[in-house]
């Protein structure tokens, strides 16, 4: 989460909310987010029922995966990116200001 | 020379079964139900501040990126 952080300022200029979604409790995310230096939410999906809706739910660590994905402002999945491609942001980053240019 | 033509075939044998393993491996884990194109299901689910936020919040106004990571205290 410390990626996206390092790059919010370019993400919500380009008209981009970053949220974070784990099945961790909200006082750990508090905890974890004042350690890193995350400002953005980070959103507490205890008992997993949005993970498993999306399909990102790791029944062997009973946790999410690392998923990223980019919804447009109509509500639609534009991007998806899985495990070790979805920890670097940059390429999130360059379609928000792509998408932006558009508008 | 058959010794070294033995060595070759061991090697391609394990180099088989490994890369065997690796494709079970990633078959364990299936694709995410939700993929580019669909529409994302809303969620309302608390922030560490005690919040509620909803992904329609953010409809017509912003992009959202939504990042699911596994664990806090965890890098990535």
């Amino acid at each position: 989460m410390k990626a996206f952080q390092d790059q919010l300022k370019k993400l919500e200029g380009a008209d981009t909310q970053v949220l974070g979604v784990s099945m961790d409790s909200p006082f750990a995310n508090k905890a974890w987010a004042a350690q890193i230096g995350v400002t953005f939410p980070l959103l507490s999906d205890m008992g997993g029922d949005t993970s498993k809706e999306y399909g990102v739910y790791n029944s062997t660590y009973k946790a999410a995966r690392r998923v990223t994905y980019l919804i447009d402002k109509e509500g639609k999945v534009v991007e998806m990116q899985k495990d070790r491609d979805a920890i670097d942001p940059s390429s999130v980053v360059t379609s928000c200001e792509r998408r932006k240019m558009k508008s | 020379m058959r010794k070294s033509i033995l060595s070759v075939l061991v090697t391609a044998l394990l180099l088989v079964s490994a890369s065997t393993a690796y494709a079970a491996d990633q078959n364990s884990t299936p694709e995410p139900k939700i993929k580019v194109g669909d529409a994302a299901p809303d969620f309302s689910l608390r922030d560490q501040t005690g919040k509620e936020v909803k992904l329609s919040d953010f409809r017509g106004k912003k992009n959202v990126v939504l990042a699911f990571y596994v664990f806090a205290f965890t890098g990535g």
